[in-house]
Parts: structure tokens; sequence; C-alpha cells
């Protein structure tokens, strides 16, 4: 499509606002122009919208803009690869109708040369339905060159549009001592990122995440967090029932599979099994008697200990041989005794989804299933921007397993 | 390291377990948690539990158009257990793979975000197709064999949802069915069973409360959800949102500041292929004693101490009791109703209502119907709430719109422009969302004053599509939660004020019908209706 090529192939000469008529549902890229400064990319943005000469009759005959800027959030992309701005730019664009109101992807390039910006100007619009109004969101591509590169913060924030929620999208690595985070988590009211594919057993990123909302006062959103939502609502279905729910109380042991290619100690990001415990153990409030540490042998796994009540709950992390993506859970196992009576669950995974089976003192309860579906970034992104409030239970899990890590 | 959780769980009970907690010394309750730990803060939407949905009427317009596709979409969504199977009930002569042939081509047709075809194929594959006469014994007896079969089958632990999406007339004789063959039963330790009815409940007052012994001799008033569709719409719940998750509205939401309020639910559309069910319903029985009594009740009501059903219908019930039944002068003058002329709606040509399908053409059944009414009680007295609703109006429109009081002393006298008063709209649909109006100064060397909006949509706000309103009440309904759906007393309040309305009808002389051309705004009694309390009907 015309005018959708990124920073440095882009058309140089602004496109305004096409009258084309909108197909519901379908996204029109309504401008494309270009822009070497932030007080260009700033004024370009401006033109985006005086430039709009669609405008129909509204309730009581007072003129009402056909297209309107959606007033969701800014949402800033640090893409620290070019081939990563990319991928981001189609998750946002294909979110048709659920997108940001401002998206900045931000690439920097070419640390030791001079300083330069290079910008792209987008304005995507959707027509919701014939007799709604269209809405539009402004994408900016920017890369910066040089020293700009090193200071985001100065690059971004004169673009955000006020009293809109800044959010981060931090693809990849997230260096959160950085320099740049230092200075641009500030300005942020949540951040977003996915754990589960951090390199290592990624247990040292997620202590470092885990101190981010004291730092900065901003939520911590981890898709590998949000992909585990539907598991979490099948172990809470179990204790749903009112015979077991008192067995809830009385958990005296967790167990977590993970898929492993090998079972060398530290190979396969361990985030995803991590954030079950975390959950179980915050939710429940459990304490940390000893940290979930590595062993030393092949298949060893990782294994700790809690603290529930006067009980002590060993917990262990224990990789399985599988074909599924390293680090992904496979099994969930819960032990309860209460008065000499013994609860057992134990939640699977198959192919779309996670099976719930429970047996009381051996004798096996009715098998319960719940449709999980994989979830793709767009979707996980499209369930943050919808869900933009505080969530103290993953801050919680999150704290929960820094503690766990510690 | 021992680290100390930041929650405690379970919650202490007692002042000593309290001050225990308090000390760091926390002891294990005497009595187990009564709440689900585990559920707090899921964000997802719970997913009800096994259960077999039992359709009637399921070949019927009714199914085809709302209540498969909104079926199919909390599929899709996974909002449906695993274990969860539909019977559909009807009389034509189908098998399950007829029968899923058919709702197959209703779902391409009728959904409003196609499946795909794995996701298509595994919902069809959980309905099954089960042929008989309502009225007939053995339809339910050869019923209650399959249902006990497919709990084993489909392990759908005995739970049975009851939708009856049927004409009325057949609702008492398949809830005495059910009751006949202990369908209705709940099980112990599981296995509830539930009922779900589509308006109209009843055709008046007097039949309402029949219809209402009738289900409540067989089930209880929790088992019993009476779905209004437009209490799930978004637009309307989030009128609760609106009024009561907000501080600065509510205290001006009342006599002291508010002018008058009106609501309207226009149609476009005629009458369709729905000609001999209008013609015994009538704008009154069809929109004005559900939907816009309902509307009526949501922006009057007091605020709720919770969030709970009952808590909800009877703040909703206090609006419609305070609402005085009208007598026969009254209705003279405060009530007009319409039938619609041929006409032109969207540029196109349309038949008059007494020349539709399967409408007599002398009929006197009102197609338009405005009202005014008035909320007795200590916070809307004196303020008029002017009702309307009409098929074949200008455009489809529902709003709720409240004109706030002018202000008492016009200090800008010089403005070229009359001053508007504040208003508040609050669109149901199209075009979801709110506005406020209020006057600003037309930029220059003068000071006049011109009204200007501000304006919010749902589109523009919220990156998410909005559920249709069945998929909300089918989802809640499975789950247990009747906040939004009407209560008996409730009804029977509603048909308290319209049934006097009706009965005074039929003494009044012949109504000069049609009074309106399709694609007006009604007839010109409703402009007088208004215009003679010095207002004017909003232009949609």
């Amino acid at each position: 499509m015309e005018g959708m090529s990124r920073a440095g192939s882009g058309p140089s000469a602004p496109m305004p606002l096409s009258s084309a008529h909108a197909t519901p549902g379908q996204p029109m890229l309504r401008w494309a122009s270009r822009a070497k400064s932030i007080d260009g990319i700033a004024a370009e943005l401006g033109r985006i919208w005086s430039s709009i000469s669609l405008t129909a009759e509204g309730p009581d005959g007072d003129e009402r803009r056909v297209a309107a800027r959606s007033s969701v959030m800014n949402l800033v992309v640090i893409a620290g690869r070019g081939e990563i701005g990319e991928r981001v730019a189609a998750i946002v664009e294909g979110l048709t109708g659920r997108h940001p109101s401002r998206t900045l992807i931000v690439t920097p390039a070419d640390p030791d040369g001079p300083a330069w910006l290079d910008a792209q100007v987008q304005a995507h619009c959707v027509l919701p339905s014939d007799d709604a109004p269209e809405t539009c969101s402004e994408m900016v591509y920017l890369t910066c060159g040089g020293e700009s590169g090193q200071h985001l913060a100065g690059v971004v924030t004169p673009l955000l549009i006020h009293d809109l929620p800044v959010t981060v999208w931090w693809p990849g690595e997230p260096h959160f001592e950085s320099r740049s985070a230092r200075e641009l988590l500030p300005v942020a009211d949540r951040i977003l990122v996915d754990g589960s594919g951090w390199s290592g057993d990624g247990l040292a990123g997620l202590v470092a995440m885990a101190a981010l909302p004291d730092l900065y006062s901003l939520e911590v959103a981890d898709f590998a967090l949000l992909r585990q939502a539907r598991w979490r609502e099948a172990i809470a279905s179990t204790f749903d029932r009112p015979a077991l729910l008192p067995y809830l109380t009385h958990i005296d042991r967790i167990d977590v599979h993970y898929a492993a290619t090998d079972g060398a100690p530290q190979m396969a990001n361990v985030v995803r099994p991590m954030y079950h415990v975390a959950w179980l153990a915050s939710r429940l409030a459990m304490s940390v008697v000893s940290p979930i540490r590595a062993g030393t042998e092949a298949w060893s796994g990782y294994d700790g200990l809690l603290r529930f009540g006067r009980r002590r709950v060993p917990v262990s992390l224990r990789p399985v041989e599988s074909t599924s993506p390293r680090g992904t859970t496979l099994i969930v196992q819960l032990h309860a005794t209460r008065a000499h009576s013994q609860l057992w669950v134990e939640v699977t995974a198959y192919a779309d989804g996670v099976v719930v089976q429970a047996s009381l003192d051996g004798e096996p309860m009715p098998e319960r299933r719940f449709l999980a579906p994989r979830k793709r970034e767009g979707d996980l992104l499209a369930e943050t921007i919808e869900t933009a409030g505080r969530d103290p239970i993953s801050s919680e899990v999150l704290a929960m397993a820094a503690r766990l890590v510690d | 390291m021992v680290t100390k959780a930041p929650v405690a769980i379970p919650t202490p009970r007692t002042i000593r377990e309290e001050r225990l907690a308090r000390d760091g010394k926390r002891r294990r309750p005497t009595h187990h948690a009564e709440v689900n730990p585990l559920r707090e803060g899921l964000r997802l939407e719970r997913v009800p539990d096994p259960h077999v949905f039992v359709l009637f009427g399921a070949t019927g317009d009714l199914s085809h158009r709302k209540v498969f596709p909104a079926l199919a979409q909390l599929w899709r969504t996974n909002l449906l257990p695993a274990d969860w199977a539909l019977v559909a009930i009807g009389r034509r002569p189908y098998d399950d793979g007829t029968f899923r042939m058919d709702i197959a081509e209703s779902l391409h047709r009728n959904c409003r975000v196609q499946l795909d075809e794995e996701a298509e194929h595994q919902f069809l594959e959980r309905v099954f197709y089960h042929r008989g006469d309502f009225g007939d014994d053995a339809t339910y007896d050869t019923l209650s064999r399959k249902l006990e079969e497919m709990h084993l089958e489909q392990e759908t632990g005995s739970n049975l949802l009851f939708y009856l999406a049927t004409q009325p007339s057949a609702f008492p004789m398949i809830v005495a069915e059910i009751g006949r063959c202990g369908l209705d039963h709940e099980v112990h330790n599981g296995g509830w069973r539930r009922i779900v009815i589509e308006k109209p409940f009843g055709r008046d007052l007097d039949s309402a409360k029949r219809l209402n012994r009738e289900m409540l001799k067989v089930f209880r008033e929790s088992q019993v959800y009476r779905i209004d569709h437009y209490l799930g719409k978004e637009t309307v719940r989030n009128l609760l949102v609106f009024r009561f998750g907000n501080g600065i509205f509510e205290p001006l939401w009342n006599r002291r500041y508010v002018d008058h309020i009106q609501i309207t639910v226009a149609e476009s559309l005629g009458v369709e292929d729905r000609g001999a069910f209008y013609e015994e319903t009538g704008a009154a029985r069809d929109v004005l004693q559900n939907h816009l009594m309902q509307l009526l009740s949501l922006v009057a009501m007091e605020p709720p101490a919770t969030f709970a059903a009952d808590a909800l219908r009877d703040e909703k019930l206090k609006v419609l009791r305070a609402i005085a039944p009208p007598t026969r002068q009254e209705v003279q003058r405060d009530v007009v109703r319409g039938q619609y002329d041929k006409g032109w709606v969207a540029g196109v040509p349309v038949k008059a209502y007494r020349a539709e399908p399967e409408v007599d053409p002398e009929s006197e059944t009102e197609t338009f119907v405005a009202a005014r009414f008035e909320v007795d009680d200590w916070r809307w007295s004196g303020v008029p709430f002017y009702l309307r609703t009409g098929k074949r109006l200008a455009k489809r429109a529902s709003e709720i719109a409240i004109q706030f009081r002018d202000v008492p002393h016009r200090l800008f006298a010089d403005s070229t422009t009359d001053p508007q008063p504040n208003l508040l709209a609050i669109r149901v649909q199209p075009d979801e969302g709110i506005l406020l109006r209020f006057g600003s100064k037309v930029p220059g060397l003068g000071l006049d004053i011109r009204p200007v909006t501000m304006d919010f949509t749902y589109g523009t706000a919220f990156s998410t599509d909005a559920p249709d309103a069945y998929e909300t009440l089918i989802l809640d309904s499975m789950l247990g939660d009747q906040s939004l759906f009407t209560r008996a007393d409730e009804v029977e309040a509603a048909w308290t004020i319209v049934t006097p309305i009706h009965d005074a009808w039929l003494d009044m002389p012949q109504p000069e019908f049609p009074n309106y051309a399709a694609g007006t705004w009604g007839p010109e009694e409703a402009d007088e209706l208004i215009q003679r309390d010095g207002r004017r009907w909003r232009r949609l």
C-alpha cells in the first residue's frame, strides 16, 4: 500500500487526507508525510487534523467532524532494530479499530554518528460501521540517529498527546537499567514486555522488572503472564466447587512441568512456569522460605519451599522433553491434604486449551476442559489496550515472582 | 529468606483473629474461607459451568437471528464451557445433520464476526435436534431421556438452561411440561436449572400475573430470567456506571436542575414480515411497556446499595411504582398514538402499515406512541418524562436526553443567538456515546454565544467491539447473574402503567389512522403533546 513503507523509503511529499469512501471495518491510510525534526513532526501531526474537510451535520444542526482521533492512549514502542519496528507496526496496524491514539515506533540507529531524526507520519482511519464516524489513529515511525537515540525521552515526550495514558512497549530484551529506560519510564504509565522471550532462564529480568513499579510508579504488563489467563481460570474453577473449596487452604505441594529440549539447567526460559507458582503463592498469601533455585543435575529443574500457615509447601519447576516451545507450561499439579483426605488436581495443556482433572482420595472427579487457543501478540496488545486500568493481582504476582527468585 | 506475603487470606473473622493477624501472629481461621481467593482479579469473563442449553422454538426467526449467532460468538471467544451442548427443539422434520446445515447458513448471514471453519465445526457438533410438538407429552418424555444420556456423554454436570424462543402463548404449556417431567428439579451438590423467556411477558396486567403464576408454579423466581434485550445493550449498562461511577453528574440528577427528560426509541423499519404478530401487539405493548419503561427506571432510579441483582431491581421497581397509572382523561391528554401511512424512508418509497402483509386493511393497531409521565417521588416530582417510540420514523435512533434548566439570569442578553439550556444526551444506538451541550463564546470582538458539544463516542474511546446484547444476556443467564433481567414484580408494575392506556383506547372513538407519513417523526399530535409544555422533541 502506498505510504506504508518505513522510515527512509516513504513518500517525501505530504499525502493529504484521502476523501475516498471507507468500507466499514477496513482501515485506510488517510495521511502520510515526512519530517526531520520534532517541530516538524508536531506540525505534520497538526496538519492531519486541520486538513480534514469531511464534515457532517450533527444533532441539533451543529457541525461535527466525520473523522475523529481515538482517545485511548499513547503507545511508545522501543524497537531495538528496524525489523522489530516493522513487525510491531504490522501488529498495531492489524488491530483495526482497536488501536492506540498515537503510536510512536522509535528505532535508535547509527549510535556513533551525528544526531539526526527521520520520521514518517501517518494517519490510519477505520469506519466502524456505516452510521458511525471514522476513527483515526496516528502512527509515527521515528528513527533516531547518533546521540538522539540515547535520549529517547527528549524525542518522545514532546510528541505525546497530553491527558492520555502512556504505554511503553519494549519488545525483545529490555534494558531496565539503561539510560533510555531511566529517562523514558518516568513519563510512562505502563510498560509492556514479554518475559517469555528473554535470554537464559529469564529470572534475572523478572527481578529487575519487579522493581519498576516502585521506581517509576508504573504498571507492568507481561504478555507471558497474560497468556496464562485461561490456566488461572481453569485452576480457580476447580475450587469453585463447594466440596473442594476447603482444600484450597490445605495445599501442601505445587509442581509445574515445562517444555525443554535438553535438561541443562538455566537453558529454558522459565518465566511462565514461575508465574504459575507466583500466582498461587500470592493469592493464597504464602510466604517464601527458600527461593526457587536451579539444580545442578541435568533435568533437575528448580526447587523451592513456601510456607502456608504452619505448613511447608515444596514447589518445583520440572523440565520435560517436549516439542512445544521451550519454557511452555505443560502441567500444573496441586496436592492438598485435609483431615486425612487427599486432593490431587492436575491441569494439563492440550492443543487448544487446558483440561482439569481432579481426584479426591483416588476417586476421579468429572474432567473439565477450557478452550485456550494460543494468543498472538496482536491479541495480547489489544487486550492490554482494552484493560487499561490498574491490575493489582499482576503486581502481586510479579512481586511474588521476584521474591521466589531472590 | 522468609518473606511476608502481602495479602491476608483467609480473612480473619473474629476480633481475636484480626488482632493476631495485626500482630503478625496469623492464626488459621476457625471457618473455611467462603470465597475462592483464586477468583480474585481474574480478568477473563468467567466461563459458565458445563450445561445443556435446551432451546425451544429453535427453528424460529428469533433463534436464527439472535440466539444462535450470540451463542456462536460466545463459543468463538471461548466463553462457553468446553463441556457444553445444545438441544434444539422444534416441530420441523430435521435431523442433527440437516439442522446443523440450516444453522450454519444462518450463522453466515447473522454473525457479527464470522467463525473460522474449525470453530464453526466445533460449535455445530454440539448442537442436537429434537423434533417434537410443544403440547405433546411424548416430546418431553423423550427429551428427558435424551438429556440424561447427554449429561453422561457430554459431562454437562446435570445443569440445564431452558430458553423459550417461542410464541408467548406456548410459555405456560412448555413450563408445565417441564414441571411434569421433573426437569426443573435442581440436584443437590450441583445441577442447576434455569429458564429464560422472551418478551412480551403477557399482554396486559392480568395476563402478566397469570403468566408469572404459571411460571412460579414450577420454577422459583431465582431460576427465571426474563429477557429485555435493551438491558443488555452496552450503552444502557453504561448508564449505571455513568450515573453512579462518576461524582459530578449525580448531584445534578434531580428536579432542582433537570427541566425534563426525553427518551426515544425510533425505528426506520416497518413491521417487515411480522405483521400478524404486530397486529396483536402494537407499539405500546412492544416497546413502551418494556424497553421504554426499563430505560425510564434506569434513568430515574436511586443508587442501589449494592450492584447485586435484587438491589438493582428493587430500585427500578420503586420508580415504576412512583408513576401513577393514568386515568382516562390523562390518557386522552398525555398519550398520543399513531399509525404510519405510506411515505419515503431513506430515499425509498414504503407502504402504509395497513398495506403490509398480514395486516388488517382497517387496522387500529398503533405503530407509534408518545406519552408524558411523571415520577412522583422526592427526586423527580414535577419533572416530566416524555417517551416516544415508533416504526417507520425518519431514522433509527434511540436516545435518552436530559434537558437541564435554563440559567436563572441571562447575563449575556446581547448575544444574537438564543441561549440553549445544557443538555446531556445518551445515545443508545447507533453511534453509541454521550454528548454534553453547553454555551460557548463565539471567537471575535462581540459577545455572541453559541451552543457547542463535548461528544464522547464509544468507537473513539474504546478500541473493542461491544458484544451484542444477546451475548451479554445469554452469558449472564448461564452464569446465574440476574441483574440485567426483569423481575416478575417489575413486569407487573410496568403493566400497571400501560394497561390503563389500552383500556382507555378501547373506550375512545376509532382513531383517525393513518396519521403520520412514513419517514417523519410521527403524528403532529405528538409535537403538540410536548409543545403544550413549552418544549420540543429533540431532532435526532
